[in-house]
């Protein structure tokens, strides 16, 4: 909707003049002790210099007053041609450690940059549309305390103190390491930056739009597996793609990013100009899908709905790893091919916002419950009131 | 990648701030030898405690731990006593600072205790200049402001090193591991290797801007009249030097004479009224008895009831002289304020407690002023050699044998009054008190030789008369007190005036100064005929003479001082005048002044704008010719590539071609490379600057100094060589 056109302009100035007052998101400038004892001593002298009518006191008044003028120009100075920029390295799951980088440049040509510090935040993030504004005018306090304590329960948070200086056109890195307390999504925000530079009179936060939504891997679960089911390997490094391979060659297929390149066809690519790849009939055997479901009439209990959604990961990226896993599917999604890396990546993505929903009947082209095969599909139970199952063929594969 | 430049370590910043927080405590310490508070042995213990730990970061550990758990119950202890029986809050104050600094000295400190030791200092020296008022002031507010701002940036980056975990609180008794491993001449070469030239001038170019700012925040700060006298005046008493005191004894004005400093200045607005040879009243001095001079009680009482206010209206009409006269009396001086004579009005920067007498002509606060005073009188005469006194004329023709006291009384015995009456026959006959001041002055300047080391010969009667009556030499109180003797004996009412003779007149800020050596007694004498007070002084020029008269430039040209005294003492009348003496209405005149300068510039700007365009449309409207579109497209041409350099940033010439800017490194070891041809690590080093990748530099001010080194030596070896062959 346009705006009037002779309204556009006093719009313009009305939002910079609300920009000017209003504070930005996390933007806090306090007094430090030293502050406080700086504006104490300029009063004290000001109102000394008024009743004694000494110009000694108003000269030390003036150059108090000047040196909190050199304060606030040394900390633009500081904050200037400062560039940071927020990496996250994926893949991150619950209850292990993640590591969130900052990267930082100091554009500025010949003046270093001194004495910040960071604070970041990592808490669950829901994408949802804005909902109505609520008032807390009728709420309780007790009410509105226990929200906001738990909603600050679940946030991390953390400092990170630039220790050295940061040189004209240098660069550093600055690590913190969080552990995510659940799966979801995470949004980690650099919160602001601080800094107490120059002389320690205010402690000024400015805030920062940069934050990253990363989505938060379910956690490793402890199973056992039952007659037929392979060893399950300790917690490691999901990446390492599946080297070697066993059994006849039986198809040749288009390279696809991921693929081991032991497995190029040099001949056949050359010959069909482009890469091509050795397809064997180990891959297809002792395979099986993973099929999620997570009807809330199914799993009543979030606890173990969360054991359920833990133990399809860890057995997902167990079965990838020995090459034994063909498909996974969610609820009643299509089955999708997990020959990638990035197919499980992906598989443990929508895994780690997976809700606990009632079904919906079926729409079209959508499969029921009754129609997937059973044919090799992984199935999770819950079993008892805080254990899962782990069904193949309708026999008991693996439980917690 | 470059190399890192190289940075201080944690305990090298530690080092360095100790090294700031001894300065500043110093720097404060030694304002407390400038207030006469009588506290100059406890500053000088604190000033070597202080100067001892700083040197030596291990003394504090050394100091026992009792020290510290006793050190704040005694320091409080300490204050209230010196406050009981001193009795005076300000001096207990400032003797309680100097031992927290000293306490904060001799034990290694935390971010808080730094911050502590900024506000005491701070303190110190606010205190003393609010007191002294003296120019010193400015230098240490700044040099003190510069080392506290040094120190809090430097507690800021310690504490940002520290990640925010340092203790709030030193730990006592421990030797810190900065102390333990101290090293001054290793940190001073650190700090030169890490200096930054650019750094540092930065840092000097924003100090001169607080410098700046400071200053127009001084000039822009609203000033309000109160009625209020300076409070801290209240809490600190000080003598008067005894020779400016309702009472002397002889020698006590020739005592001040001994002194150089300075007793006061003095701003004229007109220099065409500065007399030759000013004598500034201060003191009338009419009674004598037990061999010297005081103030009687009806003269006291004639200075009236005490008034508190900051301007003074007398009433009296000086003639159309306009000059106002700015005096900048300094403290120690005395309690009465100098003037030349009448005057019609006075007025102080705020309200004062006085006493005036307006037919004595004198001026006298209720206390010694502790720091510098500055007052402006209006309306007087510049020309004091004669004083209308109506109403003691009055007392004088009505004069009978019981009444006021005339000021002829002699309180001698009969043999010292015949010793009078003999020397008066000596003096010979005279006519009238002036002719009588003549004869007396000439035969004492004859019988008696000037001298600063008099000798009154011993004997009988009173000192003065035996003086009198010898051939010895003396000062001007002696000269003084003989001739009002010898008037009174004569039967004409005289009386001594103490205060200050002449002075110099500074060439540099164009003021009177005044020393105390100028001081100065001499006579006033009752003239009946004319109703007035002739001011007589035996050892100066005669009142009626041209020389006395002389005013202006003729009068200004015999006192011109062009010393390097002079020439300081313009500095301090600047401060005074500038700074110190700044009120509301000098803010006025200042606005005024820049609004005046404004608008002048802005107008012959204006003027300068239109006579340019005035001249191109001339030239425009001109006849055109070939020689004019030559002339025309040669100066587009010009215009035009400067607009593309400057838009384009190729500012040098030699980019020209090449399309792109040349590091300034490069061009640097470039011109080095042309000038220096070894040793050789240093010509490869220079070549990796000029022609490597940055990935491959060595750090390049490191190569330059040694290049700088390369090329003066080579230089030196070139010399010698030359001068062995010829």
């Amino acid at each position: 909707m346009k705006a009037a056109p002779g309204k556009r302009p006093r719009q313009i100035w009305r939002r910079i003049l609300w920009g000017l007052v209003w504070p930005r998101r996390f933007e806090r400038i306090q007094p430090t002790i030293s502050g406080v004892v700086l504006i104490g001593l300029s009063l004290g002298i000001g109102t000394a210099a008024y009743n004694s009518s000494s110009n000694i006191l108003f000269i030390a008044l003036a150059l108090l007053l000047a040196c909190l003028i050199l304060s606030g120009v040394l900390a633009w100075f500081n904050l200037r041609g400062l560039s940071w920029q927020l990496e996250v390295e994926p893949p991150l799951r619950a209850g292990q450690q993640a590591e969130v980088s900052l990267q930082l440049r100091n554009g500025k040509k010949f003046l270093p940059t001194y004495a910040l510090w960071f604070e970041f935040s990592a808490g669950p993030f829901e994408r949802r549309p804005p909902g109505r504004p609520e008032s807390t005018i009728t709420a309780k306090g007790i009410d509105i305390w226990s929200t906001l304590s738990k909603a600050e329960a679940e946030e991390a948070r953390g400092t990170v103190h630039l220790r050295t200086r940061l040189d004209p056109g240098a660069d550093a890195r600055l690590n913190w390491v969080f552990t995510p307390a659940r799966r979801g999504l995470v949004r980690i925000e650099l919160r602001g930056v601080g800094s107490l530079f120059p002389f320690g009179f205010l402690r000024k936060l400015t805030g920062t739009d940069l934050r990253r939504d990363v989505p938060v891997w379910p956690a490793s679960v402890e199973y056992r597996r039952l007659a037929g089911a392979t060893p399950r390997r300790p917690e490691g490094d999901v990446r390492q793609a599946t080297l070697g391979h066993e059994g006849e060659m039986i198809a040749l297929r288009g390279y696809e990013t991921g693929d081991s390149h032991r497995l190029i066809h040099w001949k056949a690519s050359a010959r069909k100009r482009r890469l091509l790849i050795r397809q064997f009939s180990s891959q297809n055997s002792d395979a099986c899908s993973i099929w999620v479901r997570t009807d809330a009439g199914v799993w009543t209990r979030p606890e173990q709905f969360e054991v359920m959604v833990s133990m399809a990961a860890t057995m997902a990226q167990d079965l990838f790893r020995a090459g034994r896993l063909q498909s996974t599917t969610i609820d009643q999604g299509q089955p999708v091919a997990t020959k990638r890396l990035a197919d499980l990546e992906s598989f443990l993505d929508r895994l780690a916002l997976a809700k606990c929903v009632p079904w919906a009947a079926p729409g079209p082209g959508g499969a029921t419950v009754a129609a997937r095969p059973r044919q090799n599909v992984m199935v999770f139970e819950p079993e008892g009131t805080r254990g899962v199952a782990a069904y193949i063929n309708a026999t008991k594969a693996a439980a917690t | 990648m470059r190399p890192k430049p190289p940075q201080l370590s944690l305990e090298e910043l530690h080092l360095l701030r100790w090294l700031l927080g001894g300065v500043l405590m110093l720097l404060s310490i030694a304002t407390v030898f400038y207030l006469d508070i009588n506290s100059e042995v406890m500053a000088a213990v604190a000033l070597a405690g202080v100067f001892l730990a700083l040197v030596w970061p291990r003394l504090p550990a050394r100091v026992h731990v009792w020290v510290h758990r006793l050190a704040f119950p005694a320091i409080l202890a300490f204050f209230a006593s010196d406050l009981r029986f001193t009795g005076q809050l300000l001096p207990a104050i400032v003797r309680l600072d100097l031992m927290l600094l000293l306490y904060r000295g001799i034990s290694y400190r935390a971010r808080r205790d730094d911050l502590q030791i900024v506000v005491l200092g701070l303190f110190l020296i606010v205190v003393a200049g609010v007191l002294t008022v003296s120019l010193l002031f400015a230098a240490q507010i700044l040099v003190f402001t510069a080392c506290a701002l040094c120190l809090l940036m430097l507690v800021t980056i310690i504490d940002s090193t520290e990640g925010g975990t340092a203790p709030k609180l030193a730990v006592r008794g421990v030797l810190p591991s900065w102390a333990a491993h101290a090293d001054w001449p290793r940190l001073f070469a650190r700090l030169w290797e890490i200096s930054d030239w650019r750094l540092l001038a930065s840092a000097v170019g924003l100090f001169l801007g607080v410098v700046v700012v400071s200053g127009l925040l001084f000039l822009a700060i609203p000033r309000f009249q109160l009625e209020n006298s300076l409070f801290l005046e209240r809490f600190i008493t000080r003598k008067a030097m005894t020779g400016f005191n309702d009472s002397i004894k002889f020698g006590d004005i020739t005592e001040i004479t001994q002194d150089d400093s300075i007793a006061f200045n003095v701003d004229l607005s007109d220099p065409s009224q500065a007399p030759a040879s000013p004598y500034w009243r201060m003191v009338v001095l009419d009674e004598y008895k037990n061999g010297g001079f005081k103030m009687s009680a009806v003269l006291r009482s004639e200075l009236g009831r005490e008034r508190t206010t900051a301007n003074l209206q007398t009433g009296y009409f000086a003639g159309r002289s306009g000059a106002t006269w700015t005096f900048y009396m300094e403290s120690g001086v005395s309690r009465y304020l100098p003037t030349l004579g009448r005057f019609s009005a006075l007025r102080f920067r705020e309200a004062q407690n006085f006493r005036f007498s307006q037919d004595l002509s004198i001026v006298a606060l209720r206390d010694e002023p502790a720091a510098m005073t500055a007052y402006r009188v209006e309306g007087m005469s510049a020309d004091s050699s004669e004083i209308r006194d109506p109403k003691f004329a009055a007392r004088w023709r009505s004069r009978g044998p019981i009444g006021p006291p005339l000021q002829l009384g002699l309180d001698l015995n009969d043999s010292d009054r015949a010793v009078l009456a003999r020397l008066e026959s000596q003096i010979g006959p005279t006519a009238g008190a002036q002719g009588f001041a003549d004869k007396a002055m000439q035969w004492l300047r004859a019988t008696h030789r000037y001298s600063l080391s008099p000798h009154i010969p011993e004997g009988q009667g009173d000192p003065l008369v035996r003086w009198v009556a010898s051939a010895e030499a003396g000062h001007c109180e002696l000269f003084a007190g003989a001739l009002v003797l010898l008037a009174r004996s004569e039967g004409i009412p005289a009386r001594v005036v103490t205060g200050f003779k002449g002075g110099t007149w500074n060439a540099y800020s164009g003021n009177y100064t005044i020393r105390n050596s100028d001081a100065h007694a001499w006579v006033e004498i009752w003239d009946a005929r004319k109703g007035s007070w002739l001011r007589e002084d035996p050892l100066g020029v005669a009142a009626g003479s041209d020389a006395s008269k002389e005013k202006g430039d003729a009068a200004i040209a015999g006192l011109m001082d062009r010393s390097w005294s002079a020439r300081l003492n313009s500095l301090r009348v600047f401060w005074y005048r500038r700074i110190v003496n700044f009120d509301q209405q000098s803010q006025a005149d200042t606005l005024k002044a820049v609004k005046e300068a404004t608008g002048s510039s802005s107008a012959w700007l204006r003027d300068a704008v239109a006579g340019v365009a005035g001249r191109v449309k001339a030239w425009v409207k001109g006849p055109w010719n070939g020689e004019r579109l030559i002339r025309l497209g040669i100066i587009a041409l010009v215009a035009g590539t400067l607009a593309w350099l400057v838009a384009t940033g190729r500012w040098s010439l030699a980019l020209a071609g090449r399309g792109h800017r040349v590091d300034p490194v490069r061009r640097e070891a470039g011109r080095w490379l042309l000038r220096v041809d070894g040793p050789e690590p240093l010509v490869a080093d220079l070549q990796r600057l000029r022609y490597g990748p940055t990935q491959t530099w060595p750090r390049p001010p490191e190569v330059f100094r040694r290049a700088r080194t390369a090329a003066s030596s080579s230089r030196r070896s070139r010399r010698a060589s030359s001068r062995s062959t010829s």
